[in-house]
């Protein structure tokens, strides 16, 4: 009986620490969830919320009176110009205020996906064929490039600022997409290689010289055989360089002057340095903003932990 | 089906010579095994055939054609692997069929072949699954099935059974015997494992540090030995190696070692005679002993047995004999306990001798 009473006691004490530790890793998450989306959740409702509702005390999380007028402003400024005369004709307490350089968002979206989206064809187009032959070809100067490569990663960009500056100015690229793209590709692109480097190092060699003695090419090695089998790393490089592109702010704020080629992030900036500053409008294009990263999230959501960490430990 | 030649390769890598000056003649439809340690050069050598490395020095002939400078797929080789290769996101029918995809046969005839390759390797019923649902064997199975579907010109295996468990690999011995014998195509086989290499091969090259020290027969290899590394690669438990110097005694050629003294046959004797004087080591295969007696005898090692080790059919000794410790097979019926005492005679006529410097045998 002893012993039954024993084993009862220590049944309940082990299924209330299995609790205890349940409700600890609950807490957390609850903690880490509200951390991460907090803002992003405040973000979407304060986007549609009037000027009046967002500067409430205390907040409120779910709106009142929700609203579109923020994102019909944003298809509309492009018809609407705001001057220094007519920015009072909206009253920017009640919401409908829009920015003077509220026409340059549109066009600043466009100019990001073209960056961006070129950024992850180039970067996949260089970046998977380099990783291939630096994982599985032998040839002089292997390691050394590699090494070069990766060194290119510990400078700040900071410091690179003023040497791409004198680059892309002497190429005569200033306030054109290109030099955004040329320079977001000097930072992507050793990433790129070495996350595939390190995933097709991690295939047997074997699997190189099957495919090529079964009647390959080395190029239909790569696309045929070591292609299929990296896909969650190149869903991982394609959302790393798209993002790093489409939020990348110092290198467009240098080389961009204009809006034929200003990036979103420059234009939302810019929105904050105006006469009156709309918060409402701001968020809506925060909205705006995320939604194609949130989209390729989505679309690759599988893939992005299997990738990310693909390589870092041989199987 | 083709013969092979491959004349003064030499393969470097960096500072390492992983072949050196090799030469090699495979004959067409032979089973040729290249034997060896760890870094021994020999799969190499089997990469360097198969195209799949390049060589510094030498030239490489597929029936009198030089194909030096062909890539693999042209040179009509298939290759299994230890490490099977096959590919993780293809069906085992797929894996079977891309190499017959990539020569561009038709549809139908590539369904034909990879059937009648399955049936022969009793796969056919696992051609839908991928190779993570297969055990090792059916997956080494596979691997043969896509190197057979082709029916290439030369085989090449690279240590194809060394991932198998012990009764698995017995058994896949026997099916790639059978293999070669029913495709009639020149297989090239590297392994470390004395023992695949003495079943399966026509002959065996025996590779060290890039250089083949030995090429003949099974029998030629294990019997006639070039040297002590050669000696000691084959046979389990290896040769037992005691050193000593040789005598001359009017016609008789001695082996002596302390109070230990060997009569060489006449025939032994008359190569070994020029080297009299001479400091040699004797080796002794554990199995060459012509009976086990107590009482003193010519040719008759004296010893104590430090343990036996039973394996079924025989069993090994353990004798510490002359200060050091050989083995020697005797018959399962033989009685010792550890401890005691015994002579053992050594069939004199399968004796080795071995220069002590050079480590070359004296017998060749």
């Amino acid at each position: 009986m002893l012993a039954k009473g024993g084993s009862k006691h220590a049944r309940w004490k082990l299924r209330l620490s299995g609790w205890t530790r349940l409700a600890v890793i609950f807490l957390f998450s609850v903690v880490l969830a509200g951390y991460v989306l907090g803002p992003f959740v405040w973000l979407a409702s304060s986007s549609i919320q009037n000027e009046r509702e967002i500067i409430s005390v205390p907040p409120h999380w779910v709106p009142e009176d929700p609203t579109l007028l923020n994102f019909k402003a944003i298809f509309l400024a492009q018809r609407k110009g705001v001057t220094y005369e007519t920015r009072t004709q909206a009253d920017p307490v009640s919401g409908g205020y829009i920015p003077s350089t509220a026409k340059n968002l549109l066009p600043s979206l466009w100019n990001s996906l073209i960056v961006a989206v070129s950024v992850v064809v180039l970067n996949l187009v260089v970046g998977i064929p380099a990783a291939y032959a630096m994982a599985k070809i032998r040839f002089r100067g292997r390691s050394t490039s590699i090494y070069f490569m990766l060194s290119t990663r510990v400078i700040p960009d900071i410091v690179l600022v003023v040497p791409f500056f004198l680059f892309i100015s002497r190429l005569g690229l200033l306030d054109n997409v290109l030099s955004l793209i040329i320079t977001y590709l000097a930072i992507t692109v050793p990433f790129t290689v070495f996350i595939l480097m390190s995933y097709f190092e991690s295939l047997p060699d074997e699997l190189d010289k099957a495919a090529r003695v079964d009647g390959c090419s080395r190029f239909q090695t790569l696309t045929l055989v070591f292609l299929p089998l990296a896909l969650p790393s190149v869903a991982a490089i394609v959302l790393f360089s798209f993002l790093t592109s489409w939020n990348e702010f110092l290198l467009a704020l240098m080389f961009t002057q204009t809006i034929a080629s200003q990036t979103m992030p420059i234009v939302i900036a810019s929105f904050t340095s105006d006469f009156t500053i709309s918060f409402s409008f701001i968020n809506a294009a925060g909205v705006v903003a995320v939604v194609p990263p949130v989209l390729l999230a989505v679309v690759f959501e599988r893939y992005i932990v299997s990738g990310m960490t693909a390589g870092a430990v041989k199987g | 089906m083709a013969s092979i030649r491959i004349e003064g390769v030499t393969k470097r890598f960096g500072n390492v010579v992983a072949v050196d000056d090799l030469d090699l003649e495979i004959h067409d439809k032979e089973f040729l095994v290249l034997l060896g340690p760890s870094g021994c050069g020999k799969s190499t050598t089997l990469n360097i055939i198969a195209g799949l490395e390049d060589m510094n020095e030498g030239n490489i002939y597929f029936d009198d054609q030089i194909v030096n400078f062909l890539p693999p797929h042209r040179r009509d080789v298939a290759m299994v692997f230890q490490s099977y290769a096959l590919y993780p996101h293809k069906s085992v029918y797929d894996n079977i069929a891309f190499g017959l995809r990539m020569r561009r046969f038709n549809r139908q005839e590539i369904d034909r072949l990879v059937k009648h390759a399955a049936d022969r390797l009793e796969i056919s019923h696992l051609l839908q699954r991928r190779p993570h649902e297969l055990s090792g064997g059916q997956r080494q199975r596979v691997a043969l099935g896509r190197a057979i579907v082709r029916q290439p010109a030369v085989f090449l295996m690279d240590e194809p059974l060394s991932n198998l468990d012990a009764a698995l690999r017995v058994s896949m011995r026997a099916e790639i015997k059978r293999l070669h014998q029913t495709m009639q195509t020149t297989f090239v086989y590297v392994t470390h494992d004395q023992a695949e290499a003495l079943t399966l091969a026509d002959r065996i090259v025996v590779l060290k540090d890039g250089v083949a020290q030995q090429t003949g027969t099974p029998d030629d290899i294990y019997q006639r030995p070039c040297s002590m590394f050669v000696a000691s690669f084959l046979g389990s438990p290896q040769m037992n190696f005691l050193r000593g110097s040789l005598k001359k005694e009017g016609d008789r050629v001695l082996f002596c070692r302390g109070g230990f003294s060997l009569d060489f046959p006449s025939a032994m004797a008359r190569k070994l005679v020029g080297h009299a004087g001479q400091e040699v080591v004797l080796g002794i295969r554990p199995e060459d002993v012509d009976e086990r007696t107590n009482s003193p005898t010519a040719n008759c090692l004296h010893g104590r047995v430090n343990f036996t080790l039973s394996i079924g059919s025989d069993q090994y000794l353990s004798v510490q004999a002359e200060g050091v410790e050989l083995f020697f097979r005797v018959g399962r019926d033989t009685r010792c306990a550890d401890g005691d005492s015994v002579a053992i005679a050594v069939a004199t006529d399968r004796l080795h001798v071995f220069d002590k410097e050079t480590t070359q045998s004296l017998l060749w």
